[in-house]
């Protein structure tokens, strides 16, 4: 699993879901969308410390310009290391916020040519986040 | 109902303690008495039983009260319905397992509760047998069948499931499970075991030094509701596989199987036994109508 420390910054709410903001660092902000709201959840206020949590299989890497696409999370990364297996391959990527781990098809890191030192975009979708205390 | 305030002072090994505490337990409720050592779980226990008298307070089970130490009402163990069952079993050696059961029966009772529970806890081929030719499972089955001969309203569990390893541990998770549903009993148990506790019960009675500290639905008071997400169940780890990158864990979710992907770093502390919670997000799950 792939965590960030981090504080919530924002939080818009209707009826049962809240929009979460996280700020990681001063440039990277995770949002996350959730079924729970202040009053459901007691972390869910302004400046409070939560760590968010994403699986490595969410982890979706754009090697060209990805602003025309539906993912609300976006964060430039470059590629420290590629570990293929069969079907699946691991991939290592640096970021501001620190390490993230991507899991991907064999199939499609080969047909991306991805490797390592070359940059990209790492992106995770806002309902894929988690959030733990 | 059991609504019950209980005061009385101990001697324990680590020195004297005030047991001060309240309950209140619906019907047909599971609960369970969790703390350390030595906090007053088997007293509470041993009162509720009426084999120990508290200084002061008042048991009332569905409105009848079984103690109130200002009007001197005190029934005596026989006349609370109460199934008690032991750490250690307390089957009689020289009895086969039918007759440890039948000896439980009240004088002029129906028999057919015997054969209902033999089937019920799955004892018809062990029947004959003596206790110290069965495993402690079996043991623990046969005790719990005991407790239930004559069909008390009240179940109280001290620690049952302790000595047994964790197979073991789980089918009688289960055997305990159905007795309580289908008796449609009102059960207290204390246990130590966190996952036992978030399997079996509606709510947790924290205990420290003789008091309730905390009281919940055991999933918040353990998880203290820490993780956003949704769908969340806790299971217990029964194999871990390599594949590719990755590793598959399979989790025993009650009867069911789930595996899940994993990735090294989640697996280092684990191992086959353990308990976990398993948690996704509402977004993710489809439903399907059957």
């Amino acid at each position: 699993m792939n965590v960030f420390s981090g504080h919530i910054s924002d939080i818009q709410i209707s009826k049962n879901l809240s929009m979460v903001s996280v700020q990681i660092d001063e440039r990277i902000e995770l949002k996350t969308i959730l079924v729970e709201t202040p009053n459901t959840a007691s972390y869910l206020k302004k400046g409070s410390a939560v760590d968010v949590l994403f699986k490595e299989t969410e982890v979706i890497i754009s090697k060209g310009d990805p602003s025309f696409i539906s993912i609300q999370n976006k964060i430039p990364a470059v590629i420290k290391k590629c570990d293929s297996g069969v079907l699946l391959s691991k991939i290592l990527l640096n970021t501001a916020i620190g390490d993230i781990v991507a899991i991907v098809t064999t199939e499609i890191l080969n047909a991306l040519v991805l490797k390592e030192n070359e940059e990209v975009i790492v992106m995770i979708k806002a309902n894929e986040i988690m959030l733990s205390k | 109902m059991i609504k019950a305030t209980i005061h009385k002072a101990l001697n324990t090994a680590v020195g004297s303690m005030k047991l001060n505490v309240q309950l209140s337990i619906e019907s047909g409720q599971l609960v369970t008495l969790y703390g350390p050592s030595g906090v007053g779980k088997t007293s509470i226990l041993r009162i509720i039983a009426g084999l120990l008298s508290a200084d002061s307070g008042q048991i009332e089970v569905d409105g009848v009260f079984w103690l109130d130490h200002e009007k001197k009402i005190d029934f005596s163990p026989q006349q609370r319905k109460i199934g008690y069952v032991f750490q250690d079993y307390a089957l009689f050696p020289n009895m086969t397992v039918r007759e440890n059961l039948e000896f439980a029966l009240e004088k002029g009772q129906d028999k057919n509760i015997i054969e209902e529970l033999i089937s019920i806890v799955a004892l018809d081929e062990l029947q004959n047998r003596k206790p110290n030719t069965l495993s402690g499972g079996q043991q623990q089955r046969v005790a719990l069948a005991r407790a239930l001969v004559r069909k008390p309203k009240v179940l109280l569990l001290d620690e049952p499931l302790s000595a047994l390893d964790i197979k073991m541990r789980s089918k009688l998770q289960d055997y305990i499970l159905k007795v309580h549903r289908e008796y449609k009993l009102t059960t207290i148990l204390v246990s130590h075991d966190i996952g036992e506790i978030i399997k079996m019960s509606d709510k947790v009675y924290c205990l420290e030094d003789g008091k309730v500290t905390k009281v919940g639905d055991s999933l918040s008071v353990f998880t203290d509701n820490r993780l956003s997400g949704k769908f969340q169940f806790t299971g217990e780890v029964i194999n871990i596989e390599s594949e590719d990158v990755v590793f598959i864990v399979t989790v025993l979710i009650g009867n069911n199987v789930v595996r899940v992907i994993a990735q090294e770093s989640e697996i280092v502390d684990l191992a086959i036994g353990d308990k976990v919670i398993v948690a996704s997000k509402a977004f993710n799950p489809v439903l399907l109508k059957v």
